[in-house]
């Protein structure tokens, strides 16, 4: 055999380069390369470069930091994202400590109960928010039968209930970023501070503290750079004086006059998210952005990176002997029960935020009354009826099932086959291709659809099922590459060794060892591949036609002019869309947890 | 081996080494603890982890809790550490009921299987944590900090950070840790399973000699049986959330409770053999084989059926038949360094393993060889 290999090696050795360079894992990375660059990278290039395309480069700039009314808001959104991030920090925090420190059955009902508002449309969580806080929903009405007040208010459409709703919708975010930070720490530290004779709030403050700083600036500023680019909520909750950057954008994206300046605003509102998430991988590692841990193994500069956090955790540590010790020991006088308290009651707070509004929504949804009102006068399902004998609704359910699938499918092909290329191959700059395929997720919708609006209008897509769904794979891919990476790192390599030592060919290899362990995470990337094409609504506002309207689009047409319960029987449709897609992918998360 | 001047000093209860303002921590009081845990249950559901156990460890002493997995071993010490809470029973410490005092008030120190050295801060941090809880100003800290590590031999670590040094030094540190505010009881969790073998005896060593130098009672976890034999004073040997025997290392090697611990401590050999006669403590027992042989016993035991331990390297083999030998054939023998270890059957079928020192006139027997084995009645053991 190996004379036989030998000779044809001599015969043609360009033959077997070649063949040994096509089968380099790393070429699997080309499709979902070469998909990002002429839909994603492609637009945004090209937004950038109408934005400088004014008399001089930075005149359309210097327009939109003249007019008051755009720095203002400019300020306005810094200020409310801040807030927002401050509030699922101060919030978030206890209710991952809750979900680690449960056990059991307790513990899968609190983690479902973040875990399901998670993946739960954005709009709809919005829209029960507007329903919980209305003229005849359920706060007036209890603040009324208590004699709190003497008629209804409106709670609505002020600074209050956009903290409120934005908070309340990016907090599962801030929980499964934090959690994945404490339930990493090794829980012995904990119980060998408690041995060391430090009481349950120092072992908190010396050891648990410090040790998911990371995690908390993570968190942070995932939630940041996300409240910076929110566009639906504040739209549905805010008032006049709430008007968020990103929505200049899309008031200003019906007029044709403001070409240019238009897209200076999207480049300002992308160049400030990009900042902050450069400034933040720059501490924290890119990884922070996916949750993940660095692809690459020991990076020549960790030994200065240690040197430095040497000389950092030492005035960290003074400062915390200064300041910590003194209050420690002050704290350290309250009963142990308190910090227990503290977590079980801001966790409980927070999951009723995240649950009751669902909850409240799909009552009404059976309601017999033809507006909105809780608690409902009688049941019915008048609302489902006139859903599924609406044509309108039922043909935006159809489009939107056949763009999401479509989407799906494009994510899973090419994201599959990227995060085999990432993983399996050996190329350079692996960090920086995952943090290319991963990036769709942080930049602002409004700007994605933005740039994508005029990529589109050039190859004549807009309102086409393939464009929308080629779109909303931009934001699929990221969910299948960071998914599929993880379930691919987490095969053993020794299971695929053993089976090729035995005879099998690396295409036996795959299909008998790799693709059955890898499974589930192809399964469950999939489902949230369908459900983010599903949900997705602000890229749809910008590419979608008269003739093509997806479910999300009749919804938010129908929440900004008549607020009946017919949205709330889409949206149950979808909470139970959703749980059935976690019940089915509930293995899979379970055996993800244990790997990551 | 010159002796650390701090150990010296520790040892000659130097009195004004580490004398806090709450006198907590005098050099004199640094003797053990005794400790009485009666009738402790833990359960799980319907899973008995700890199932009514009850032992009483003297102060200074040094025992260890030896056991399978799921025996129950760790479920106790944590128990004892005040991580997971008593369902009945209770545990004393100098007397004094603790089973509801939490773990931090305890004032014990631990040493965990994965070391659980804070990763965010430096060795001397680390060490010096227990002494900031106990609020032990900054000048005494620094110095008793300074001594342990010099006892551990960290000195030269004192500020690197617990990543970048090797397991054998990372659980030296977590034993610093626990030892520094000298602690009346010490705790420690399987602390040298995730050691190599040479790194392991070596810290075995460390640890004896240094239980020996701070006095403080040591409560060791461990499921092998080698550690337990060479280190502890008296050994507590648990299944099924019972302890089923506790002893000094010999008595339990050398006179096993029943086929569970004979077996477990140690390589054994169990002999079924029926009961002829009885002289004194001396029986005449007869094994299925038909081979008759004299055995050691307890007392309680006379007449009937009986299990015979017999320790392989207390056989002893020869080429020709001698006086009261049996004859055996070879299945395996294996050379392992200074001894040979044999199986071979007896006429009857039943397995014999045999361990013996390598000597020169002694060839490495191969499978199928005749051999003649013997022991005397001492060398027999007769179980339950």
């Amino acid at each position: 055999m190996t004379s036989a290999s030998i000779g044809v090696q001599a015969d043609r050795p360009a033959d077997l380069d070649l063949v040994r360079r096509l089968r380099d894992p790393a070429l699997l990375l080309v499709p979902a390369l070469a998909f990002l660059a002429f839909i994603y990278l492609l637009p945004l290039i090209d937004l950038i470069r109408i934005s400088v395309s004014g008399p001089s480069w930075s005149s359309y700039f210097e327009r939109v930091f003249a007019i008051p009314l755009y720095w203002d808001s400019l300020v306005r959104t810094m200020q409310i994202s801040v807030t927002v991030a401050g509030l699922c920090l101060l919030f978030g925090y206890p209710t991952a400590l809750l979900i680690h420190r449960s056990r059991g059955l307790a513990q899968a009902l609190i983690a479902t109960a973040i875990v399901l508002p998670y993946f739960i449309a954005i709009l709809i969580r919005t829209y029960a928010w507007m329903v919980l806080l209305g003229r005849n929903g359920p706060v007036n009405k209890l603040l009324v039968s208590i004699e709190i007040l003497s008629e209804p208010v409106q709670l609505l459409f002020n600074r209050g209930t956009v903290l409120l709703g934005m908070t309340a919708v990016l907090l599962p975010l801030m929980v499964l970023t934090i959690y994945s930070s404490v339930a990493r720490l090794d829980q012995s530290l904990t119980r060998a501070a408690l041995a060391s004779g430090a009481g349950p709030i120092a072992a908190f403050w010396r050891v648990m503290l410090p040790l998911t700083l990371p995690g908390m600036g993570a968190g942070f500023l995932l939630v940041f750079v996300a409240a910076i680019g929110f566009f639906i909520t504040p739209t549905l909750l805010g008032g006049p004086g709430d008007q968020m950057f990103a929505m200049h954008i899309t008031q200003q994206a019906d007029s044709v006059t403001s070409e240019g300046f238009l897209q200076a605003l999207g480049v300002v509102l992308l160049t400030i998210t990009l900042a902050v998430v450069a400034v933040a991988g720059r501490f924290l590692g890119f990884e922070f952005i996916w949750g993940g841990r660095k692809l690459t193994e020991a990076t020549p500069g960790k030994t200065d990176l240690r040197a430095a956090d040497g000389s950092r955790r030492s005035l960290g540590a003074s400062a915390a002997d200064v300041i910590g010790w003194p209050l420690l020991r002050l704290f350290g006088r309250l009963p142990a029960s308190c910090g227990t308290w503290t977590v079980r009651i801001m966790g409980g707070l927070v999951i009723a935020i995240l649950i009751l509004p669902i909850i409240v929504v799909m009552i009404i949804s059976f309601s017999s009354a033809s507006y909105l009102t809780f608690p409902p006068p009688g049941f019915s399902l008048r609302w489902y009826e006139q859903f599924f004998s609406d044509s309108n609704w039922m043909r935006a359910f159809w489009t939107s099932l056949v763009v999401a699938a479509m989407s799906a499918g494009i994510a899973i092909v090419l994201g599959a086959s990227a995060a085999l290329g990432i993983v399996r191959s050996s190329i350079r700059g692996k960090s920086a291709i995952m943090l290319l395929l991963v990036s769709p997720i942080i930049v602002p919708p409004v700007v994605l659809g933005l740039s994508l609006y005029s990529l589109f209008l050039r190859f004549d897509l807009v309102g086409s099922v393939f464009g929308l769904a080629a779109a909303h794979a931009i934001g699929g891919l990221p969910i299948v590459v960071v998914i599929l990476s993880a379930s691919l790192q987490g095969v053993d390599a020794r299971l695929e060794q053993a089976a090729a030592v035995h005879g099998a060919s690396s295409l036996t290899v795959f299909r008998l060892v790799t693709l059955p362990a890898i499974m589930p995470g192809l399964a469950a990337a999939t489902f949230f591949a369908f459900l983010h094409s599903f949900d997705e609504l602000v890229l749809t506002l910008f590419l979608s036609s008269a003739e093509l309207k997806t479910l999300p689009l009749m919804l938010w047409g129908d929440i900004n002019y008549r607020l009946n319960p017919v949205l709330a029987v889409v949206s149950t449709l979808e909470v139970l869309l959703v749980v059935a897609g976690l019940v089915l992918a509930r293995p899979v998360l379970a055996t993800s947890r244990k790997a990551t | 081996m010159a002796e650390p001047a701090a150990l010296r000093a520790m040892r000659s209860g130097d009195a004004n080494v580490g004398t806090s303002p709450t006198g907590r921590l005098r050099e004199r009081d640094a003797i053990g603890s005794s400790i009485a845990v009666r009738d402790a249950v833990k359960r799980y559901g319907s899973f008995h982890a700890v199932d009514q156990i009850s032992i009483d460890i003297e102060p200074g002493e040094f025992i260890t809790l030896l056991g399978p997995s799921g025996s129950g071993k760790t479920t106790l010490l944590n128990l004892v550490a005040g991580f997971q809470s008593l369902d009945s029973g209770e545990i004393l410490v100098d007397g004094k009921p603790v089973h509801n005092v939490p773990t931090h008030k305890r004032g014990f120190g631990m040493v965990f299987q994965s070391y659980a050295l804070f990763p965010n801060m430096t060795v001397s941090q680390n060490v010096a944590f227990p002494l900031r809880m106990a609020g032990v100003d900054r000048a005494t800290a620094e110095r008793r900090v300074a001594e342990t590590l010099e006892i551990m031999r960290l000195t030269e670590h004192a500020t690197k950070s617990p990543s970048q040094m090797s397991g054998g030094q990372q659980q030296r540190v977590a034993i610093a840790r626990a030892i520094v505010r000298r602690p009346k009881v010490v705790l420690m969790d399987e602390p040298l399973s995730a050691l190599d073998r040479r790194l392991r005896e070596q810290i075995q060593i460390e640890i004896r000699d240094l239980h020996r130098t701070i006095g403080s009672t040591i409560l060791f976890v461990t499921h092998d049986q080698g550690e337990a034999l060479t280190m502890s004073d008296r050994i507590a040997v648990l299944n099924a959330g019972k302890i089923v025997q506790i002893g000094r290392p010999l008595d339990i090697y050398r006179h096993p409770i029943d086929r569970f611990v004979a077996s477990f401590v140690g390589e054994s050999n169990l002999i079924e053999a029926e009961i002829l006669q009885k002289r004194g403590s001396t029986l005449t027992m007869k094994s299925r084989t038909g081979y008759v042989f004299n055995a050691e016993s307890r007392d309680t035991i006379d007449v009937g059926r009986a299990t015979v331990l017999v320790r392989p390297e207390r056989i002893a083999v020869s080429n020709e038949p001698t006086a009261n030998s049996a004859p055996v054939s070879v299945t395996s023998a294996i050379f392992l360094g200074e001894i040979l270890r044999i199986e071979a059957q007896m006429e009857g079928g039943e397995p014999l393993l045999i361990r013996c020192t390598d000597m020169a006139d002694r060839p490495l027997p191969t499978v199928g060889d005749r051999l003649h084995v013997s022991w005397g009645a001492a060398d027999c053991w007769v179980l339950a």
